[in-house]
């Protein structure tokens, strides 16, 4: 949590004056005009209606996905962050979420009773709550389990969706193939762009988050903590841990499913092999470096990875690795080609970035930035 | 049955049995009973013949969870490059000799230091051990021609495998030590994300043929070895036909398994492994080098998972999907229960035979994709601690 380090003059008179989320108006200023910054940076690209060509047209596409997994990293964070409990089936309630919305705005027939198409608006919510209901079902096994073999019982859950997705629900769902999903409409207005989607998934990304934060300052939240930091202990402060449990992984996978949705939204395809082991195991690591159990984790690690893999990745395949390197290195070592080296760009960077976090820095870049916060209240003086 | 009626708590558990009992019966029994009975019997013994593998695979997961407590997600990873080593020794015929060298200065080395540099200095023998054992390795690795394949195959996919595993405890697991379950459950997965990118790196993606088990054609080349028939329309109704490769990738993992357990039991290392397993802080206290005991457990699992590649390489092919067949190991690990060496094996038969019979009776993926995972839930509710695993009671 954040150290309790106040600007000069500054004293807490009450406890909801403690648990503030903007304690001085200079953070209250700050916050809101960060939020009306966010807002206008569509505005500054060629497509904007000015005209600008100060940001990129690539970065709206960019910020969106940081958008989208920071909403599905809060709700791990909730789970594994707050409540201690490991999941490793996130990407699983990912593609329920971005289904059950598909299913909705499209309307589907069961037998010869058809539901009627939904508006998006309409269908975002439900989607993200029959998500969580999803979640509450895989969370049962946390009855009678914990550690470890929960974590199994949740890989069980990121084989099972996707099989039942692409077998029993094939009529529906087209099987392996891709759904088409429609643009999100608002009486006129239709958003068929990245930059339309921005100003759904931004606001959204700093609703969810504030969201979170505000489960983290409650008695929700703080029942969380306690069942991760000792559950026999929570038990008998007369903590209902099992329903504290389930809790987490009905809001957990809530949050998957509006970032499913979303996804569903932004492509305007589904398809099951995008909500694979590997983008459980890419959430996890988000998690991880950006830190678990802080607020701003989840943005952190969601904002690293996809530098690293937008922007990071491009860069080393433009300079260091252009094909005449490539082909250098070719000739060196014989079993090396170009096509070999490109495709293992992104598991070996990922996991090597991965593994240096958990040895140097296992609390993640939350931590660190907490650190820099304090030392940079505090100086000249270090103490 | 009635000490459960007497106590509530375990009523949802004895509930949740009956069903699943229940359900089986309606469910599966007409389906089995419609099946032709060569096809079952045929199911069956192709779901033992998986399932040995299976328990190879589980072994090295108990080996590693019973020695230094991390469940290793990487084990897949582990198989996957350790039998590529294999195969690239095994085809090729001329290994240049700096590379010979520099591998297995690599190799000797980190078998070496696990014994502590500070000793190293202090034994002069274990130096000269050490030099003897890079240059003949070096000569080995250099043979020459078709004729030495096995030799090379064996001794480089070994060292292969003793590498990988010695370096991903030394730099990557006992960093860890301190941490929650959490961090060293990720390191896994990202040892085994790394392991994947250099498979894919420097063998590539696509599936390689691996022939272990083999018999020339009449054309004269080398084929992979045909399936074993036998006549028994009248007994059965139909012919039964077994894999050759399979059989032998059987046979082999079978015989790996009781080697190793053999290991456990009867060698004071395995003594050592079994007392660490027990209690780190005690074992320590009597003498033993834990750290030491923690190396050559992920090198002996290491070993372990290149077995269990090179056999399944050789039973199907050598690709990157072996990762997902280690996943499909941890129900087999649960469902024997996790501290368990013969669960271990009865464990990977019974999911080999789950993943048969599934395809059986039911169309599509279901075998492989499903069926475990469903295995593993039940497991998970009815008796986490499987079926010969110790009761977990915690204390305060």
């Amino acid at each position: 949590m954040s150290a309790n380090i106040r600007p000069a003059g500054v004293f807490d008179t009450g406890y909801a004056q403690d648990i503030a989320l903007n304690r001085t108006r200079t953070d209250k200023i700050q916050a809101y005009g960060g939020f009306v910054l966010l807002l206008l940076i569509p505005l500054l690209t060629v497509a904007g209606p000015l005209g600008l060509n100060i940001v990129p047209q690539s970065w709206i596409g960019i910020i969106n996905r940081i958008g989208i997994f920071t909403i599905a990293v809060l709700g791990l964070n909730i789970l594994i962050g707050y409540t201690g409990q490991i999941s490793l089936g996130h990407a699983a309630f990912m593609a329920v979420g971005a289904y059950s919305a598909a299913f909705m705005v499209r309307g589907f027939t069961v037998g010869d009773f058809a539901f009627p198409a939904l508006p998006f608006w309409l269908a975002l919510p439900l989607a993200a709550l029959f998500t969580g209901l999803v979640g509450l079902l895989f969370g049962l096994p946390s009855l009678r389990v914990k550690g470890f073999y929960l974590a199994m019982a949740t890989l069980a859950a990121q084989f099972i969706i996707p099989w039942v997705l692409r077998n029993p629900l094939s009529t529906w769902t087209g099987g392996s193939n891709p759904l088409q999903v429609p643009f999100p409409e608002l009486g006129p207005l239709q958003f068929n762009s990245s930059s339309e989607m921005y100003y759904i998934i931004i606001p959204l990304a700093v609703f969810m988050a504030l969201a979170a934060r505000n489960i983290s300052r409650t008695r929700v939240g703080r029942a969380f903590i306690s069942v991760r930091d000792n559950d026999l202990a929570a038990e008998l402060l007369g903590i209902n841990v099992f329903a504290y449990k389930l809790q987490a992984f009905f809001l957990s996978a809530l949050f998957a499913g509006v970032a499913g949705a979303l996804i569903a939204f932004e492509d305007n395809t589904v398809s099951v092999a995008s909500f694979g082991l590997d983008t459980s195991i890419l959430t996890l690591g988000m998690l991880i470096v950006g830190g678990a159990g802080f607020p701003l984790g989840p943005l952190f690690g969601v904002a690293f990875f996809r530098l690293v893999e937008d922007i990071v990745i491009p860069f080393l395949k433009d300079t260091l690795l252009r094909p005449e390197t490539l082909n250098s290195i070719a000739q060196t070592l014989p079993f090396l080609d170009a096509v070999k080296i490109n495709s293992s760009l992104d598991p070996i960077m990922f996991g090597t970035a991965l593994i240096v976090f958990l040895i140097l820095e296992p609390r993640g870049i939350a931590h660190r930035w907490e650190i820099l916060k304090i030392s940079w209240k505090l100086r000249p003086y270090s103490h | 049955m009635t000490a459960a009626l007497r106590d509530p708590r375990k009523l949802p558990s004895l509930i949740a049995t009956v069903a699943v009992i229940v359900i089986a019966l309606v469910w599966l029994g007409p389906l089995i009973a419609s099946s032709a009975p060569n096809r079952l019997v045929q199911s069956g013994i192709t779901g033992l013949l998986v399932g040995g593998v299976y328990s190879l695979v589980a072994l090295g997961i108990v080996v590693i969870n019973k020695a230094s407590g991390v469940f290793n997600f990487a084990h897949g990873g582990m198989m996957m490059v350790a039998g590529f080593i294999f195969f690239s020794f095994f085809t090729t015929s001329n290994i240049a000799l700096p590379f010979a060298l520099i591998y297995s200065l690599v190799t000797v080395g980190l078998a070496v230091s696990i014994f502590g540099w500070r000793n190293l200095l202090r034994q002069p023998s274990l130096i000269v051990i050490g030099v003897v054992a890079v240059i003949a390795l070096t000569f080995v690795l250099t043979l020459p021609g078709p004729n030495y394949k096995w030799i090379r195959g064996i001794v480089g996919g070994a060292m292969g495998a003793a590498l990988l595993g010695l370096a991903v405890e030394r730099f990557t697991i006992r960093p860890l030590i301190g941490q929650p379950l959490f961090a060293s459950v990720m390191m896994t997965l990202a040892v085994s994300l790394i392991l994947n990118g250099t498979t894919q790196l420097i063998w590539g993606s696509q599936p390689q043929t691996l022939l272990i088990f083999s018999e020339v054609n009449p054309i004269g080349i080398e084929v992979k070895a045909s399936p074993l028939r036998f006549d028994t329309a009248e007994l059965l109704g139909g012919n039964i036909s077994v894999e050759r490769t399979r059989l032998y990738a059987f046979g082999l993992s079978l015989v790996a398994f009781l080697a190793f357990w053999l290991f456990f039991r009867y060698t004071s290392v395995g003594l050592a492994m079994r007392a660490t397993s027990e209690n780190q802080m005690l074992a320590q206290s009597v003498g033993l080098r834990v750290r030491m005991i923690l190396a050559i457990a992920w090198a002996i699992a290491a070993l372990l998972a290149g077995v269990a590649g090179v056999l399944h390489g050789g039973a199907t092919n050598l690709d990157t999907n072996m990762q997902y067949l280690a996943l499909r190991a941890f129900p087999a690990v649960l469902l024997g229960g996790i501290e368990s060496i013969g669960g271990a094996l009865i464990g990977g038969l019974a999911i080999g035979l789950t993943e048969e019979y599934s395809k059986l009776l039911f169309s599509g993926d279901i075998g492989e994709q499903l069926a475990p995972y469903i295995v593993l839930m039940v497991v998970l509710v009815l008796r986490p601690e499987g079926l010969f695993g110790q009761k977990r009671i915690d204390r305060i």
